[in-house]
């Protein structure tokens, strides 16, 4: 994954030239011509801003590898995110601090699709089930990226994206049974309509169990779900790439209560890239996204997203690569409130328009590249808002970058910030922030690749991290508790440090690794009476640990292990834990795969995220899985 | 599903409606307006990158003799269905020899086509008839390339990888010996030499 990252870093900084002329390739040794770097329109990079940023890749035979079930624990594999499990299917994710159920600070997208809930601009995990077969990469962003991707980009990134129809043709079915994943079906097929017109149709449903609670008793949270989907890739050689493609899906997941909560949605997307000559072209992206969530006694939330990005790229000279891009998006949302909360009004609409520009600029060819750029973005709650960022590498030589950046991103205010009352009629015991602004980050990053030996990759990112007006909760007859308002009455600071490793031990046996460091500190700023919500804002553990060892026994069998320690998280008097996984693959044909996975083996069960009296504990298991393309 | 309910529920349904009625015409129209434009011929840069690595194959792989009919017959490189090159790959093997061998550009729709050829380029389009078309050329003194996913895997010989942008050589030797060809250290050395049966 590293040497992964290392490379998709030089790719993404470096100004795509044109490959040389024939000639000169001819003569060109088989070394030389393997350090070409190609850049297709669909492989492409989406982001150059990000060559000096760390990024970790995970492929899909990485995914594959693991074993992982479910997108969250494809997540596992980035060593610079937090991943906490909370119960059967709420996870904690987030990067570089303030990780919570509603982790709020960043941005996730599938296939270009933005997937966090503008009511609290979070991303409902349980709702994000792709066929995992079907994943082609997951880029992992650890830091902002708002000067590309817009608000919500403040701590980090995570880009998903699947194959192309075209690399997924013929048919797939995949079986799987286990204790915690009790029984999972995936359905494939691909095939070609046309020339260079290709599809593919799925369909994926499954059954979960419970977690448990801390004295090994279940907590009634199993759930099962079905998705369906296709996708359409119009793949002409010559650089014309059309996609379309379209999810819908309905779940029923159990909770404490009679009532189980029920969702269901769906989307459709579509774009068009054009290559406009050998490093310019335009992007245009549309979609429609639709979330319907029905949580008995809490509340129903119907969501209608319209999103719309135009990208076009152009060299200006020999040293500057030059992008920009507007975008605008349209979200209604529909709440079916309750006497215990609402969200008031209970039915708005609202606009987002964002331009941005960013220029790659060569100081010196391959060696110093300066990118800089900024988002301008206008929303219905705080108006204009401004994202700039500027980064640095220099590679001393082919082996090495050094990179730096100072970014500045915010979270722009969501629906649970400005317009959530508890009860919901009058007297409030909390009351919507009609004073809620954007929380602002100003982040100081440094960091250092190498590729040392052909075997051997290493990357540390360091970062310090200033935030502003994050979201409090205000008392408003101080020293009473309630009733409270939500405010943006607190500051914080994070720094750490992000290493990863990566070795190509013999020619059937890598090992990576992972370290992260992580110190979070918030405060009341100067005026603010909050007490209470600064303990509750960022729950992280300040060591994590993560090594993967990837085994071929043999032409058939591969022994995949990994082993995580992630140390106490404070603020939740939860203790730190190591957990590990265990993967023996057999592939007797190549048609056949068979493989069992045993999860979280070192404990019976462990707790991943929470206080104690609301902690749910995940428990030792395993999960067999056959699959057969044809 | 609740879709439908939903929609009962939701007041600005008609506007609603009526907007993702726009946006999919819209979308319409953008697909019409694309598949109306005319495609230009030039390969990307992954291809050309390619294309010049078929190149190198004919000087870095030694056929046995019987593979040439004659001392000064023709090298033969194939492309099997959907042409990812375009003229490109003509013109940079133009005028060139392998020793005697002019190097020639064949293209062919069907497997059983190309047992004449040298040197074959499996293109995406084949990648559900892969298991056939290698099935019939296994054993022949014929290198088989390809960038579909699971072609080592099935039994070809050279895979094309593109990762982080650049493009990566898996060889599987064994498939190659088969066929009696001689694979030069000088690519086996950057390449993945891959077991039987692997990606």
């Amino acid at each position: 994954m590293l040497a992964f990252a290392l490379s998709a870093g030089s790719l993404s900084g470096q100004t795509p030239q044109s490959i040389p002329s024939p000639d000169i390739l001819k003569k060109m040794s088989v070394d030389e011509l393997l350090d070409i770097e190609v850049t297709s329109v669909s492989k492409r990079p989406e982001k150059l801003s990000e060559a000096a940023s760390a990024i970790q890749v995970i492929t899909g035979d990485d995914i594959r590898r693991a074993g992982a079930t479910s997108l969250p624990e494809a997540l596992r594999l980035a060593s610079n995110l937090e991943v906490a499990q909370i119960d059967s299917r709420q996870w904690a994710i987030s990067a570089r601090g303030f990780n919570n159920v509603f982790a709020d600070k960043m941005l996730v997208l599938v296939d270009g699709r933005t997937v966090y809930t503008p009511l609290y601009a979070g991303v409902y995990w349980d709702v994000q089930n792709l066929m995992m077969a079907d994943l082609d990469r997951i880029e992992v962003i650890s830091g902002p990226g708002a000067t590309q991707w817009g608000s919500n980009a403040v701590n980090g990134v995570i880009n998903v994206t699947t194959k192309s129809a075209k690399d997924t043709q013929g048919g797939l079915l995949v079986a799987g049974a286990g204790a915690e994943l009790r029984n999972s079906e995936e359905m494939r097929y691909g095939g070609k309509l046309a020339p260079d017109l290709y599809y593919r149709v799925y369909a994926k449903q499954f059954d979960h169990g419970d977690s448990v609670r801390p004295n090994g008793r279940i907590s009634n949270d199993a759930w099962r779900a079905g998705q369906i989907g296709f996708r359409m890739d119009y793949d002409a050689v010559a650089g014309d790439l059309l996609t379309l493609q379209g999810d819908v899906y309905d779940g029923e997941i159990g909770q404490a209560g009679p009532d189980n909560i029920g969702v269901n949605g769906g989307n459709l997307l579509g774009r068009w890239s054009r290559r406009l000559a050998e490093n310019s072209d335009v992007k245009i992206q549309v979609y429609y996204d639709r979330t319907h969530r029905l949580i008995p006694g809490s509340f129903t939330q119907n969501v209608h997203t319209y999103d719309f990005d135009f990208q076009h790229r152009l060299p200006l000279g020999s040293a500057h690569d030059f992008l920009w891009g507007l975008g605008c998006r349209f979200v209604r949302d529909d709440i079916g409130n309750t006497p215990a909360n609402a969200f008031l009004p209970p039915s708005v609409g609202h606009k987002w328009f964002n331009a941005f520009v960013q220029d790659e600029f060569a100081l010196s060819k391959d060696r110093l590249h300066l990118t800089f750029g900024t988002k301008v973005e206008h929303n219905d709650y705080t108006g204009f808002e401004v994202e700039p960022s500027a980064r640095l590498a220099w590679r001393p030589d082919q082996k090495q970058t050094v990179w730096g950046a100072i970014s500045r991103a915010v979270r722009t205010p969501s629906r649970i910030d400005r317009d959530l009352f508890s009860p919901a009629t009058p007297p409030y015991r909390v009351a919507g922030g009609e004073n809620v602004v954007s929380e602002k980050l100003l982040a100081y990053e440094a960091g250092y690749r190498v590729q040392m030996e052909p075997q051997l990759a290493l990357s540390l990112a360091t970062f310090v991290n200033t935030y502003g007006d994050l979201r409090s909760l205000e008392p408003l007859n101080p020293p009473q508790s309630f009733p409270v308002q939500a405010n943006s009455g607190l500051r914080g600071r994070s720094n750490g440090a992000e290493l990863t490793a990566e070795w190509q031990a013999t020619s059937r046996w890598r090992l990576r690794a992972g370290w992260t460091e992580l110190r979070v500190h918030s405060e009341p700023e100067p005026g603010s009476a909050d007490r209470a919500t600064r303990d509750s804002i960022a729950h992280d553990p300040n060591h994590q640990v993560t090594v993967r060892s990837l085994l071929d026994l043999s032409a058939h069998w591969e022994c995949d292990a990994s082993l995580r320690y992630v140390a106490r998280i404070i603020s939740q008097s939860l203790p730190g834990y190591a957990e590990a996984d265990l993967r023996l693959g057999w592939r007797p044909t190549p048609a056949w795969e068979i493989s069992l996975l045993g999860q979280n083996l070192l404990h019976a069960q462990h707790p991943e995220f929470n206080t104690p009296g609301t902690r749910r504990e995940l428990q030792r298991t395993i999960y067999g899985k056959v699959s057969w393309r044809f | 599903m609740a879709f439908l309910t939903m929609n009962r529920r939701c007041p600005r349904r008609r506007s609603m409606l009526r907007q993702t009625t726009a946006w999919l015409l819209w979308f319409a129209w953008l697909g019409a307006a694309v598949s109306g434009a005319a495609a230009p011929t030039t390969p990307s840069d992954e291809y050309k990158l390619k294309a010049v690595f078929l190149y190198n194959f004919a000087q870095f792989v030694e056929w046995p003799a019987p593979a040439f009919r004659e001392p000064t017959a023709p090298l033969i490189i194939g492309v099997l269905g959907d042409d990812p090159f375009g003229s490109y790959l003509d013109d940079l093997v133009r005028g060139e020899k392998i020793g005697d061998h002019p190097l020639l550009v064949h293209r062919y729709n069907h497997g059983e086509e190309c047992s004449g050829c040298h040197i074959v380029f499996i293109c995406r389009s084949e990648a559900r008839e892969l298991e056939k078309i290698l099935a019939r050329l296994k054993g022949r003194s014929l290198l088989t390339v390809s960038d579909v996913d699971t072609f080592t895997r099935q039994g070809g010989m050279v895979r094309f990888v593109t990762e982080n942008g650049k493009v990566r050589l898996r060889i599987n030797v064994e498939a190659a010996k088969a066929g009696e060809l001689t694979i030069s250290s000088k690519l086996l050395r950057p390449g993945t030499i891959i077991t039987p049966g692997k990606d």
